[in-house]
This record gives C-alpha cells, structure tokens and sequence, in this order.
C-alpha cells in the first residue's frame, strides 16, 4: 500500500469518524451543566474518601480485630435462638440489608435494615441515631428480645468456648474472653470487634464518581461514557429537585435527620418518634462517646454528643440515608414503605405538605416530576452504585494460632 | 431601637436587634484575615473566624470571637452563638456552647451547618444584666 493510499484511507476514516460522532452528538445532545451546577457536583467527591475509624474503639483499624468481627458477623451462635446471627439481616449480597420492608430478627421489628456499606462515614447510626459509634450501635442487636435476644453471659460464654474465637479475641484485647461477672467486658469487646469489621466495609468508585472525576479534569471522552440519561438526572438532583441540600456531599447524605413527609404510624394508633426518642436514647446510654465503655481521647469525636440539641421538630424526622448503593438497598424510608426508587420519586413529585410538620422543613415542595425526568432520576440513582459490591466475598482466614505463652501450661 | 423582651436562650433579658453590617474595622485582627466576619449594631462589633479554616456543610466547627466596642460596659459581657437558616425557618441541630478565652475573647464549640444555603450567625452580648445586643452575620456556605 502507498503512502498517498494510506493517507487517503486513514482521511476516508476520520471523515466516517466524525460523522458516526455527529450523528451521535444530535441524537443525544450533551448535558450543559452551569458552573453552579458542576461546583455542586463536584461536592459529590472525591471518592473513596480516606479510611476512617469507628470512634471510641481502640480496635477498629486493626486487621486482627476486623478479622474476629468478621467471624462474629456470622456467626449466630449469638443469638438465643441460635439462629440468627447479624448477616441474617445484613445479607452481603443484599448490600448488607435484607430486600424486607421490616427487618426480622425473633420478631418482626418496625424500622427497615439499613445497609452497612460506608457506615464508618456516617456520624449517628440506627434510623432514629440513638448510637454515636459504630460499636454502641452494634450492642443494641445483640441484645434486643426483638433481634438475637443475646445476653452479655451467653455472648461470653460463646465466645469463651470457641478456641477460635477466644483465640481471636485475646490476640485483639490482650486478655481472655472473661465471662461471669466480666461478661459485660467480653460482650463490649464483641461489639468492638463488630464495629471494626462494619468500618471496613467501603465501596469503590462508582460510574457516577467517573463522571464527576471527568468533569473535573476535562475528559470529555470519559464524561461521555456516562448516559445521557443519568447526566439529565444528575442536574434535577442538584437543581430542580433540591435533593442536594440533604444528599450532600461524597456520601449524597448530610448525616442528619429529616421529616420527609412520609407516614411514621408503626401500627394504627403507634408512633415512631424517630430522632427525637434517638436523641433521648442517646443520652441515656452508658455507651455513648461519653461513657466509660469509649477507648482513648473522645473529645473530638464526642463533640457531636455533647452538642446534639433535642428539639420539638425532632418527632418523625428519621436519618437521611447515604445514596450510595441505593439502587441495592429497596425497599426504601425508615420502615420500607417504599418498594422502588421510583415509588420514593413518586412520593418527592407529589409531596404531600398537609403531612409535614409546622415547625419542619420548608425547603421540601412537590416536585411534580414529568414520567421522563422520573426516570432520568431514577436513571441518575442507579448509577451511585459499585458493582463489586455485590461481589463482596468475605475474607478467608487461617485458623488462628494463639501466642506462646497461651500454649504454655 | 426599641429593646424587646427576649425568649430565647437568656429568659427575661432584655434584646436589642441590631443587624449584622460588612463595615470593616480593626476588631479581631489577630483573627484569621481571609475566615475572619465581623457583626455590628449598636456600637458592638463581634470579628468572628472557625478555628480550623474554612465552614464546610455537615462538618462540626468552633468559633473564636471578639468583642469590641462600647467601652462603658465594665466586666466581661456574656455571650451566646446560635445560627438558623432563615429561608427554611430552622436553626442547627447542635447547640454551641461559649467560653471565655481571655479579656473579650470568647471560644464557640459545638456549631453546625447541616445544610448548603444561606445561615444566618446570631450572637447575643449580654452588656448589662438583662439587657442583650443580637448581632447578627449572613453568610452563603457552598
């Protein structure tokens, strides 16, 4: 082949090319976002943030006590029953939720499962916040009639007579699993661990976060692999729809509570308070950031507890859920009230205000969403998800091998 | 201004509304130059800055304040933060508590920002018992 013919055929293809890349750019148009609109999406980053550690928690971090909670995740000799463990209702490939309106543990219980992925992120744990650490809220679980039903004995006498385990626990704690009057100090170690292993559970980068990190440096080529779709239903989350003012930030959550408008009737007659019984619960609790049961200096990281205001609005407001993942986690609200995003959508375009407090939020209106921008949000949603999430397999561990002097008679 | 009786967080003082202003002034020049905000009213002005740089939405922040003007008032007023976002009609979900750090130097703990939008700074000196000048600041967080 001639140079003269190469060139002209390699002319003839850049001519195919562009026309291919016209025909394209008419068909879907490409997203002009404002500088408005791209400062707000860049606030959705960057992503994955550094790794962060359950407060309070001495353990958390460290391999060997990630480790343990992993197994003690699964294991559910825990419970009473003996059949329930916390990946009953924390099910890996579920993202760590349970596709239930209602979680089940002994009994059927009011509020939905929250996913765990990113949970070491968040700043109140349970739908209502009533736990300021991950390990405190690992407690509640445990020992609900409702959910495993555990008592601090049986916990320790569990662990205590599992070599495994206990040979696990010492390796993380310094000290054998006690039971008897020490159970407590067993069962808060137990939690530690467990909040470790929840603190380790952080997803990767998302189709979204592609996108976002194109946008920042200019690469059109990648900013176009993300569909049109998504990239109209980025700019109704971060313009018309005002989702951003609460879905905000790297993890699309505030880290707060808000009365959204939906029914909070447990039963006929029944209330669930949410965040205002969170709060109180909180406060309460001997294991809060406060208490003696938290590791190291908790100064900074109790600010939270100490400064967290009861209010009267407080009643009906439930925690704004991460938006990572979501596409994983349906059913959707506090109790599972919705069973797709695009019901929840629905709820957002017809927003009913009779049912929001007087005293409450007056940033939320009926969006009155169009069918298509429905469903170019929905489309927008689905892709904050990591698909290897769904993959997570848990890490296989070799039996453990106690330190010298455990041998040692 | 006329005083009005106050319901908030000092019952049964006095309030005198004085709003917030951008006037610059040597108040609190050994504060931060590029975070530093100032409040005015009444011959008060309160220079603000966070202690860790800049106010980030859903990130826990303190305040160091200083208060200038109005030499008559013998003492150390006693001050109170608070904040709201006027447009949404709510306040924060934390409530600041302040301490005195030195002579008209005060430490803000506890604040914040929960939400991007316009928040509103409200500070209260009490300069005599019973009797609180509200300053208050604007501010746009992104």
């Amino acid at each position: 082949m001639s140079a003269a013919t190469g060139q002209l055929r390699s002319g003839w293809c850049a001519v195919l090319l562009l026309v291919l890349v016209s025909a394209e750019a008419q068909a879907t148009p490409p997203i002009r976002f404002s500088s408005d609109e791209l400062r707000r999406i860049q606030a959705h980053g960057p992503w994955p943030l550094a790794p962060a550690r359950d407060p309070g928690n001495a353990a958390s971090g460290k391999a060997q006590a990630i480790a343990l909670g992993q197994k003690l995740f699964f294991d559910a000799r825990l419970s009473a029953s003996g059949q329930i463990a916390c990946a009953t209702c924390h099910v890996p490939a579920l993202a760590f939720s349970d596709g239930k309106p209602r979680a089940g543990g002994v009994a059927t219980l009011d509020r939905n499962t929250p996913s765990l992925w990113n949970v070491v992120y968040q700043r109140w744990y349970g739908w209502d916040g009533a736990s300021d650490s991950l390990w405190s809220q690992a407690l509640r679980p445990l020992r609900d009639a409702r959910e495993m039903a555990g008592t601090a004995e049986h916990i320790a006498i569990t662990v205590a007579s599992d070599a495994d385990l206990s040979c696990r626990y010492r390796q993380v704690f310094g000290s054998a699993p006690q039971t008897g009057a020490a159970a407590q100090t067993t069962l808060i170690g137990v939690a530690k661990a467990l909040g470790a292993f929840s603190a380790s559970l952080r997803s990767a980068p998302t189709a979204f976060d592609q996108f976002r990190d194109a946008l920042a440096r200019g690469d059109r080529v990648e900013q176009a692999r993300y569909p049109i779709a998504a990239q109209r239903g980025l700019q109704l989350f971060v313009g018309k729809g005002q989702c951003a003012n609460c879905h905000v930030g790297p993890m699309f959550s505030n880290g707060e509570f808000g009365d959204i408008g939906v029914s909070f009737f447990v039963r006929p007659g029944v209330v669930d308070p949410g965040r205002h019984a969170g709060i109180v619960a909180l406060r309460e609790s001997p294991y809060n950031l406060l208490g003696r049961f938290a590791d190291g200096d908790t100064r900074a990281d109790s600010v939270k507890t100490r400064h967290v205001d009861l209010q009267h609005r407080n009643f009906g407001e439930f925690k704004i859920p991460s938006l990572r993942n979501v596409a994983n986690t349906a059913p959707y609200m506090h109790d599972g009230q919705f069973a797709t995003l695009q019901a929840v959508l629905r709820h957002y375009s017809e927003l009913n205000l009779e049912r929001l407090h007087g005293d409450g939020e007056t940033l939320l209106r009926p969006l009155r969403l169009s069918p298509g921008e429905s469903a170019d949000l929905a489309a927008f949603l689905r892709t904050l998800s990591d698909p290897r999430a769904q993959q997570w397999q848990a890490v296989r561990l070799q039996p453990c091998k106690p330190p010298a002097e455990q041998l040692s008679p | 201004m006329k005083p009005t009786r106050r319901t908030g967080r000092l019952p049964g003082a006095l309030l005198v509304w004085a709003m917030g202003a951008s006037a610059q002034a040597a108040c609190g020049e050994q504060l931060t130059a590029h975070d530093r905000l100032l409040a005015e009213g009444s011959g008060w002005q309160v220079a603000f800055a966070p202690r860790s740089g800049a106010i980030r939405v859903g990130q826990p922040f303190a305040l160091d304040l200083i208060v200038c003007g109005n030499g008559a008032t013998a003492g150390v007023p006693r001050v109170q933060v608070d904040a709201d976002m006027p447009a949404h009609k709510h306040g924060m979900n934390y409530r600041p508590v302040v301490t005195s750090s030195g002579e008209r130097s005060y430490l803000a703990e506890g604040l914040m920002f929960h939400m991007p939008g316009r928040w509103r700074f409200l500070i209260d000196i009490e300069t005599a018992p019973g009797l609180v000048v509200r300053l208050s600041r604007e501010i746009e967080l992104q």
